[in-house]
């Protein structure tokens, strides 16, 4: 190996989620060489449970399918251009109405079984706590650095990068993962299957409760503790991501 | 379940359980409560994702502030392509702002937008029709159509 690298161009990829994983396959595809970084299964983020390339933190669900919607469009364009991550979803779809919904383990495994077998990309485990100077970077033939760390950018790497970028770097937010539950320990004879806004099928489960336990409930959940998350007390969260929590103390019929 | 929440673990499993359907339910994971970390795209990225001051750097996904799943690979599908054919020595592509993956690169690297905040792709960030058509849903069908006839033209 150590021969032929003075001729080959090799770019550094830092970071195998959907956006790792779609530019390094787009490199390669063209014939470039990428080592692709990836700190797991070592170390993980409070979001990630799994092992594998392009992990579905927050929902299954890759949203609209319809051309009348933006984000179906920037899908349908996705495809055209062979996009790694869409071929992958349409390949685990499971039925949603009108969303693109995968099986989020099959769909990321399928991830990772293609970049693993794709040859132009090697992967290299291990977190990346420094961006490699330049001088370093010519000496290695890396010829470009993409960081596709995410929202979760590990600790010293975001060091790092704020030293590179000062304050611009740090603008955040605070974001939140849902609980998943496992289906054959929910009580069917309490539930029911139902569609989300009577469109399409059946795809989710319907928990209903009567009005005295929706009060309870509310309130339970309004004065439940909170688990302390660094730096929180600023409270910003993002609206369309937001701690159920937080609705149930916004009022009763958030 | 479809929301997130950041109790602590037992509080959770306490809260949740008052549900009927959820009275023995078997939590596979609690939810999680994370700081999200974003750069000041505006201001520090080009339309190819690069950082103005260093262009041998790119950034892509959610650190750049696009929001979402579909979004962050979109991200990546780009700075791939970019990257790809300037290490090849061909012209960008430069996808225009009609097309999804255009705009929001556009979007992301505008450097008018102040107190910028992560952002789902959405109509609103495309130029308008030239022409005017009656109805939400046949006005973004249209939009569509244009972005999809401009993307197969371009010589990607």
């Amino acid at each position: 190996m150590t021969d032929e690298k003075s001729v080959e161009k090799s770019v550094m990829i830092i970071g195998a989620g959907l956006a790792g994983s779609e530019c390094a396959w787009q490199l390669a595809r063209r014939g470039i060489h990428v080592r692709l970084h990836e700190m797991k299964p070592d170390k993980r983020t409070p979001a990630h449970v799994t092992a594998d390339f392009a992990e579905l933190c927050c929902s299954n669900s890759l949203r609209g399918e319809s051309l009348s919607n933006a984000v179906g469009l920037l899908k349908e364009e996705m495809r055209r251009l062979n996009s790694l991550i869409l071929s992958c979803a349409d390949e685990t779809r499971v039925n949603a109405g009108g969303a693109l919904a995968v099986d989020r383990h099959a769909f990321s495994r399928l991830v990772t079984e293609k970049i693993r077998n794709c040859e132009n990309i090697e992967i290299i485990p291990g977190e990346v706590i420094k961006i490699p100077e330049n001088q370093e970077n010519l000496d290695n033939n890396i010829n470009n650095i993409i960081i596709a760390t995410g929202p979760l950018t590990s600790d010293a790497l975001a060091d790092d990068l704020k030293n590179l970028l000062g304050a611009d770097f740090d603008l955040s937010f605070y974001d939140a993962a849902a609980p998943l539950i496992a289906f054959d320990s929910i009580d069917m004879n309490h539930a029911w299957m139902g569609s989300r806004y009577n469109k399409g099928a059946a795809d989710y489960i319907n928990c209903p409760m009567d009005e005295a336990q929706y009060l309870e409930f509310v309130n339970a959940l309004a004065t439940a503790q909170e688990a302390e998350v660094h730096g929180f007390e600023d409270k910003k969260v993002f609206e369309g991501c937001m701690p159920v929590e937080v609705m149930a103390r916004r009022g009763l019929d958030t | 379940m479809g929301f997130q929440t950041h109790l602590k673990f037992p509080e959770q499993k306490r809260v949740f359980s008052m549900i009927p359907a959820l009275q023995n339910a078997e939590f596979l994971r609690y939810g999680v409560m994370h700081r999200n970390t974003f750069l000041n795209s505006p201001k520090l990225l080009d339309r190819y994702y690069r950082l103005k001051s260093n262009l041998s750097i790119s950034f892509a996904g959610q650190i750049t502030g696009v929001e979402g799943y579909v979004e962050s690979a979109a991200s990546g599908l780009l700075v791939g392509i970019e990257t790809a054919r300037r290490l090849l020595g061909q012209a960008p592509v430069n996808f225009p702002a009609e097309t999804a993956i255009g705009a929001l690169a556009l979007y992301i690297s505008n450097p008018s937008i102040t107190a910028f905040q992560p952002m789902n792709i959405n109509y609103g960030i495309m130029p308008v029709l030239e022409k005017r058509i009656r109805g939400k849903r046949e006005k973004n069908e249209a939009i569509s159509r244009r972005g999809l006839d401009i993307l197969d033209k371009l010589n990607v």
